[in-house]
């Protein structure tokens, strides 16, 4: 039994905006937050409306925290009033004729009438919100109506929490302590998260289990660490917009200079400065097509990083190329198949690597 | 007289509004949220009183309700009462007619709902019927609301399909714009000009004081 998500499923969406749309997912993840990611359209709210049981899967299997809620084989299908599983919205949809205490009782239907305000104002508490019971949804703020949202959803004590992008429409620092507040919550409960975002550093950060969906399909599913050190295909790295994905160890810091310098496991490069203590795991990211190319040494550049390396392997992507050079760590590159034709680039060749140190962006 | 049609109108007017309100809400959702069959030409059908002329409307009424009618008739051999010609037969008509602004209205303040709420509100653990009252319903009152004026309006003006299966009975079936009717008929001119000015002011009165309702309504959201 997996105190968290196995899911097994078809999904079939009819012709909508843009023609049918089919989901294929198959995963199983342990206890803790499992972050779906994946970049728009590749089925991730497709997912939640069916674990959530809004939308009908063809077949398949959904089993949440041990409890079968969906088996086509045994005609298994709980109606979403049957499940307990909570759902946080993108834009949280508190009822808006509702106050913030009314919302967050409105799912308190097993405890007593007489308690139900009390437990909705213990609800409040847990997530610091205890002092916005009074107001109404429309005089919230975005971060406000997230965490009331939050505890209308946990306060019937569901059996899995379902959150849709709940900070994408936040500033950054709301999505910091928003993020900090549901590690929290999801130690404190016990109930298994399963966060959905296109957000690659939400994903490292929140992420007990990463499950990364392309075009209605997993394309690889473990530990974030792992998963950004090794993307299985490129189908990963391209899902999640960063070709180049490493896990390196910060070397030292340069604050006067505004530099550190990251390992990355016989390469040492220098990034912009980080906020991580020396000796620590970091992981960066960096886009193929920000990497320039030369097969001269180059000097004069503002570019921090000149690396020599040796090209390993060439293959098409659409209408460029994707070099693999060793330096000894392997960088994807992109470049045009006329800058390839022109310098006569194949593998085998050496080769200088031109990165900013700012193009080099922390995920973790 | 005056008076008689005046109390007749306002009744007729609200009992009718009431029959309206609550069916017309019903059938908007369902036409808003349900899928089958046929949607369309029960859209179609019930909003035809708006497009025929209300005799025809009437007329249709007497079909079906008269002391021959498809249902009038088991009724009138079964109890020797009939529908037709009574005060009864002016709800009806009022109704009918105000009907299809009520299920538009309904039907339009259904489908501007994010169906999300709904969603979020079973996953709360409601059913259905208890998802409709605490969700549905209070988020759709602005449309309702409107539907509800709309249907007021129009069946406190009701004149032709009333006059097909009511009949002009004065002090029994004799509406306001009946009895205006009668009054410009027979030549009675200062009297069609009183019974218009009052039906005018009720008309502004139920008017403003339905739209204080709406905006009541509005202010608590």
């Amino acid at each position: 039994m997996s105190g968290g998500f196995d899911i097994d499923v078809v999904v079939e969406r009819r012709p909508h905006k843009g023609g049918p749309f089919r989901l294929e997912a198959s995963f199983r993840t342990g206890a803790g937050i499992t972050v779906v990611f994946g970049p728009s359209g590749a089925g991730k709210s497709t997912l939640l409306m069916a674990v959530l049981g809004a939308m009908r899967p063809a077949r398949g299997k959904i089993i949440v925290g041990g409890r079968t809620l969906f088996d086509s084989g045994a005609s298994t299908s709980l109606k979403v009033r049957r499940r307990r599983v909570g759902i946080v919205f993108q834009d949280s949809l508190l009822f808006p004729h509702l106050d913030v205490t009314s919302n967050v009782a409105f799912g308190l239907l097993e405890t007593p009438r007489k308690r139900r305000r009390e437990k909705a104002l213990a609800a409040l508490e847990t997530v610091g919100a205890r002092d916005l019971a009074r107001l109404m949804p429309g005089e919230l703020s975005g971060g406000q109506r997230q965490r009331v949202a939050l505890a209308r959803a946990l306060a019937p004590g569901p059996s899995a929490l379902l959150l849709d992008e709940p900070f994408s429409a936040l500033d950054a620092s709301a999505r910091k302590t928003l993020g900090d507040m549901l590690l929290a919550l999801q130690r404190e409960t016990g109930v298994p998260f399963l966060h959905v975002t296109h957000d690659l550093g939400e994903a490292m950060r929140l992420g007990t289990h990463l499950v990364v969906l392309d075009g209605g399909r997993v394309a690889q599913v473990g530990p974030p660490p792992q998963v950004v050190a090794a993307p299985a295909s490129a189908a990963t790295a391209e899902a999640m917009g960063t070709e180049n994905l490493f896990s390196g160890t910060v070397r030292g810091h340069f604050p006067a200079r505004g530099y550190s310098e990251v390992d990355l496991g016989g390469t040492v490069v220098e990034t912009g400065l980080l906020d991580v203590p020396s000796g620590e795991t970091v992981a960066l990211g960096l886009r193929a097509g920000d990497i320039l190319l030369a097969v001269e040494p180059v000097r004069g550049t503002s570019a921090r990083n000149v690396l020599a390396g040796t090209i390993t392997a060439t293959g098409s992507r659409g209408t460029a190329i994707e070099l693999h050079v060793a330096t000894p760590v392997t960088f994807r590159v992109l470049v045009t198949t006329e800058a390839v034709d022109e310098l006569g680039l194949r593998p085998g060749q050496g080769v200088h690597l031109l990165v900013k140190a700012h193009a080099f962006h922390r995920l973790l | 007289m005056i008076l008689s049609a005046l109390r007749l109108s306002l009744l007729v007017s609200a009992l009718a509004t009431a029959l309206v309100a609550v069916v017309g809400t019903w059938a908007g959702w369902i036409l808003a949220r349900r899928e089958f069959r046929g949607r369309e030409l029960l859209d179609a059908l019930l909003n035809l009183p708006l497009v025929l002329p209300p005799t025809v409307t009437g007329y249709y009424l007497i079909v079906l309700l008269g002391r021959q009618g498809f249902v009038g008739g088991p009724i009138y051999r079964g109890t020797g009462w009939s529908v037709t010609f009574t005060w009864v037969a002016c709800v009806i008509a009022g109704a009918v007619m105000a009907f299809p602004l009520m299920v538009r209205s309904a039907r339009v303040a259904f489908e501007q709902l994010d169906r999300r709420h709904e969603i979020a509100a079973a996953s709360l653990g409601h059913g259905r019927l208890s998802t409709f009252l605490r969700v549905s319903l209070p988020l759709a009152r602005r449309g309702l609301a409107a539907g509800v004026i709309l249907a007021a309006a129009r069946s406190l003006g009701e004149f032709g399909a009333t006059l097909m299966i009511a009949g002009n009975i004065p002090g029994r079936t004799q509406t306001l714009p009946l009895a205006i009717y009668d009054a410009v008929i027979s030549g009675e001119d200062r009297t069609a000009l009183w019974l218009s000015v009052l039906l005018t002011s009720v008309s502004v009165a139920v008017m403003i004081g339905a739209g204080r309702l709406g905006r009541g309504a509005r202010k608590s959201s």
